[in-house]
């Protein structure tokens, strides 16, 4: 792992929510790196923070605490034009794909908005650009360009919407569940489609999702989020074979895969989680793990290597029982 | 299976009448469900799925609807039934769970006093006795501390717990046949399989029928008798659960199979993607409907729509004037050999 | 690598569900225009002065060829006068919103779009005056601040309409501004203010508009009833509001006087409602499902 480059470093990052005069503490403590031209996939259930690492990320909300590398250059000092400038290296396409277009404007316009803001590309050459994308991502720009977004359905929207987050030539891109609002089909679509854009524009991604089958198809890495905090991180296929985090091993048991001989596990995890106004102590996850000991409430695992590139937040990972 | 079908629809219409001219939801469906079934209905958006669950309930609006054939649910008519009749038969013979359960819970009554009073107009208890019957039931749904939270509202529960009242209520009158149309869409991967495992483990405590609407293959591959597939509004496939899966006749089906990603690929698998998407219901031509999107589709089907016909005699049935051969399952291939669909670009 | 797959997806676009504005919409429109015409171009339409008193003989006419609405009791001409009257009714309305939009509607969305601080004092106060009945502060500052004229009655009007348009536009705005193309324009590099003309004020304008409509109605009767106590132009200048306040004393011998500027207010305010309805619902974007 040492030999890739560093696209994106996370550390310490925390966002806090003031909530009627309570504190939620909705991310708490992340570290990770993103490799340059790979997907990290980032799972977990609702309400574990991976939608507001993402938005944090962008700076769309901020972080409390932390700092975020992005290509050498460190996003939360940065303020005003050198912010909007910088943060344009990062993209991101949100889950809702209606919302995510302005129904007033015309679908040219929508891709174009970037190379506007920033007069980057005009007349001729703006036209080319937009063509080009809109192209790339199957809407006809003869046929449609001229066309209102509201007038399209969900995938399309969310074509349009990954054609306009690849104006500006992003090194990276933040996709959040962006698929899960579509059909089976579309959403077979629009993964393929990611791929292959991904390939072409040199992408990184991170791919925040809550379907893991839908994360593992196309991600290297993935990480697993409950509750604010980072439960393991590794290579995807590794960690879906032998996940170390217990809660990791419920969320693969939990999945359901379309074959009737699928083994249907009766080990369903019991219980909810916790409110984030109040985590328990320790370990986030030890109220509804099946082998938590007092450890665990007494003291917080950290994020330690079981095997090179594979990390684990779990005083007694499973991979060591296993070998 | 030797058991007489409780449920009965044959050849149901469902056309709404809206301002740019008839939109057939459903046009011409027809199976039967017997008394200790679970169905799964699948379809993507647009199917007719949600459409023709909500008409099997006789929940479609008077105007501007237009319905056809007939829905014979434990000898009750449920097509054309007025109101009045209908309200004997829902909760006591048939009852339905929604996908969102904020909306289907009032908001502003204790979820206690919403189970009790269903208990209190329909089988006339009186008030004591209904708040006994709605606590068991809610313990009978895994609801913690069940007296405690009699007298929470809707609000104060998280998205399962909810979903678990909503049920609760639909059983609280104990029905024969028990309607859920995707009762786990908005939940939690882990939220979702104790949702799952509590309406299998209560069909088989209360003895009823279920049928089980859902987008998601992966609802409906263990947990269901028979599956039907639907496709703009007509039935594709049916057939049992492991012949759909196994030697489903019908492309779509095999489509909609193959581009469900999967936990048990390796990661980077391309998926077999449908080019196009579903129908506009508006304008369709007299052919398959899925024709422009099929790999296999002639001139045949652009012209003349496939009806059902038998692939076995265990009511396997499928729509398709080109079917696929027997056993050529992507999940066949997947069992006896080393993953196939790797290599599957295009 | 450049497979062309999925490429030139066949799109099938979701029809634009709109319903025609209707005519009686466009009867509306055009008695608004008939009226603004006539308010602007009075000097030159070919009808008797406002205040040619006739040498005092035709007085409480009623309609006649010469007078095709009749004349007051002073013998001027009651068309002449509502037409005339029409300049201080829609002059005040049409500034008086203008007004109010330009100062309130762009507190209001600036207060929408960026919270915070600011919006919660600006929407307190704007709360604080709203609980205060706004006739009540126009006829009192109107009552001192002497000689009266049409552009004073305007900016009282229109400052005491701001705390409303203020609420209106915010309200329309809040709804705007949580939408993710908001985010997705915030991180493409969007300043504040493009983000405000480009992705707000378009999604803001059919509200804002049909509120227009609904406001200047609601001005009228405000000027109206302003002139009705006397509080309104002095009495020379004709208004539609002096003019019912004037005709009260022969009402029963010339009920003429009191039924045609009522009917030409009347008109106008039915009109301009229809008008705001109609925009609303025809640029309402919101999906209908199915």
């Amino acid at each position: 792992m040492s030999n890739k480059k560093v696209l994106l470093e996370v550390r310490n990052l925390e966002v806090n929510f003031k909530k009627a005069g309570q504190v939620v503490s909705a991310v708490a403590g992340l570290n990770f790196d993103i490799y340059e031209g790979e997907t990290l996939g980032l799972v977990g259930e609702s309400g574990c923070g991976k939608s507001t690492t993402g938005r944090a990320l962008m700076r769309i909300v901020e972080p409390t605490n932390g700092t975020i590398v992005l290509d050498g250059k460190e996003l939360t000092s940065m303020k005003g034009r050198e912010l909007r400038q910088e943060r344009t290296k990062m993209q991101m396409i949100f889950q809702d794909p209606i919302s995510s277009l302005n129904p007033r404007r015309r679908v040219k316009d929508i891709v174009a908005e970037p190379l506007d803001c920033w007069g980057s590309a005009e007349g001729d050459e703006r036209d080319r650009i937009v063509f080009d994308l809109l192209n790339r991502v199957g809407i006809d720009p003869a046929i449609y360009g001229n066309r209102y977004a509201r007038q399209f359905s969900g995938g399309q929207c969310q074509r349009i919407s990954i054609a306009r987050s690849l104006a500006m030539r992003p090194k990276m891109l933040i996709c959040d569940e962006m698929v899960s609002a579509l059909d089976v089909s579309i959403q077979a679509q629009i993964l393929n489609l990611l791929e292959d854009l991904k390939e072409e524009y040199g992408l990184t991604l991170l791919f925040i999702a809550h379907d893991l089958a839908v994360v593992k198809n196309v991600s290297d890495r993935v990480a697993v989020m409950y509750l604010g905090k980072m439960c393991e991180i590794g290579p995807s296929d590794l960690m879906y074979d032998a996940p170390a985090h217990p809660y990791t091993k419920f969320l693969l048991s939990a999945a359901l895969e379309a074959n009737p001989d699928s083994i249907q596990d009766n080990e369903v995890l019991s219980g909810e989680p916790p409110s984030p106004l109040n985590p328990p102590s320790g370990c986030r996850f030890r109220t509804r793990c099946p082998f938590a000991t007092e450890l665990c409430a007494s003291q917080e695992p950290l994020l330690t290597e079981v095997t090179p590139g594979h990390s684990v937040a779990c005083h007694y990972p499973l991979t060591t029982v296993k070998a | 299976m030797s058991s007489s079908p409780i449920l009965v629809v044959k050849n149901l219409t469902t056309t709404f009448i809206t301002g740019r001219g008839r939109l057939p939801a459903v046009g011409g469906v027809s199976f039967e469900l017997n008394a200790d079934e679970t169905l799964g209905i699948v379809g993507e958006s647009g199917s007719g799925k949600t459409v023709l669950s909500r008409t099997i309930m006789g929940l479609q609006p008077r105007s501007n609807v237009e319905l056809g054939g007939s829905v014979q649910l434990l000898g009750h008519e449920i097509v054309h039934a007025s109101e009045d009749e209908l309200r004997t038969i829902w909760g006591t013979e048939v009852s339905m769970v929604f996908q969102d359960p904020m909306t289907s819970l009032n908001p502003v009554m204790t979820i206690g006093k919403q189970i009790s009073e269903s208990l209190r107009v329909r089988l006339g208890m009186s008030k004591a006795d209904a708040k006994v019957r709605a606590i068991d039931l809610l313990k009978l749904v895994g609801i913690p501390s069940a007296e405690e939270r009699y007298d929470a509202y809707p609000t104060q529960l998280s998205g399962g717990m909810r979903q678990r009242v909503v049920i609760a209520i639909a059983l609280s009158c104990s029905p024969q046949l028990l309607l859920a149309d995707e009762p786990t869409t908005g939940l939690d991967v882990t939220i979702q399989a104790q949702i799952l495992n509590l309406i299998e483990e209560l069909k088989s405590k209360e003895k009823m029928a279920v049928i089980l609407v859902t987008h998601d293959l992966g609802v409906v591959a263990t947990r269901t008798d028979r599956i039907i597939v639907m496709y703009a509004g007509r039935i594709v496939e049916m057939g049992r659960t492991r012949d759909v899966f196994f030697n489903h006749r019908m492309p779509y089906t095999r489509a909609l199979l193959e581009s469900t990603p999967k936990v048990s690929n390796p990661s980077h698998t391309r998926l077999i993607t449908i080019p196009g998407r579903p129908p506009d219901l508006y304008n369709l031509d007299g052919g398959c409907a899925f024709a422009p999107r099929c790999a296999y589709a002639t001139d045949q089907c652009r012209q003349e729509a496939p009806s059902l016909q038998e692939a076995n005699s265990d009511g396997h049935l499928f729509a398709c004037w080109n079917p696929l051969p027997v056993g050529t399952s992507p999940l066949n291939q997947q069992n006896s050999n080393e993953p196939n669909g790797a290599s599957n670009e295009q | 690598m450049t497979s062309t797959i999925e490429n030139n997806e066949v799109v099938v676009l979701k029809p634009e569900k709109k319903e025609p504005l209707g005519v009686f919409f466009w009867v509306c429109v055009g008695w608004l225009g008939v009226n603004l015409l006539a308010a602007i171009f009075a000097n030159f339409l070919p009808i008797w002065g406002p205040q040619d008193s006739n040498n005092y003989v035709d007085l409480n006419t009623g309609p006649s060829f010469s007078h095709l609405l009749g004349t007051d009791d002073l013998g001027r001409d009651i068309l002449s006068r509502i037409i005339y009257g029409a300049r201080v009714s829609l002059g005040v309305s049409f500034g008086a919103m203008f007004l109010a939009f330009f100062i309130g509607g762009i507190f209001g969305m600036y207060a929408a779009y960026r919270r915070g601080k600011l919006d919660l004092i600006l929407t307190s106060v704007s709360l604080v005056f709203l609980a205060f009945p706004s006739i009540i502060a126009v006829i009192a500052v109107l009552s001192f601040w002497t000689p009266r004229s049409i552009l004073k009655i305007t900016i009282v009007i229109a400052v005491t309409s701001i705390p409303l348009v203020y609420r209106v536009i915010r309200a329309a705005t809040l709804s705007a501004a949580t939408k993710d193309y908001v985010l997705a324009a915030k991180i493409q590099g969007a300043t504040d203010r493009r983000i405000m003309t480009k992705e707000l004020l378009p999604n803001i304008l059919p509200t804002a508009v049909s509120f227009v409509m609904i406001g200047i109605a609601s001005v009228i009767v405000v000027e109206g009833s302003l002139a009705f106590l006397g509080l309104s132009t002095n009495v020379t200048t004709p208004s539609w509001g002096n003019m019912i306040n004037e005709s009260r004393s022969v009402m029963q011998v010339n009920p003429w006087l009191v039924l045609f500027p009522s009917l030409a207010m009347c008109l106008l305010i039915l009109s301009l409602n229809f008008i705001g309805d109609r925009i609303r619902s025809y640029y309402d974007v919101s999906e209908v499902k199915l």
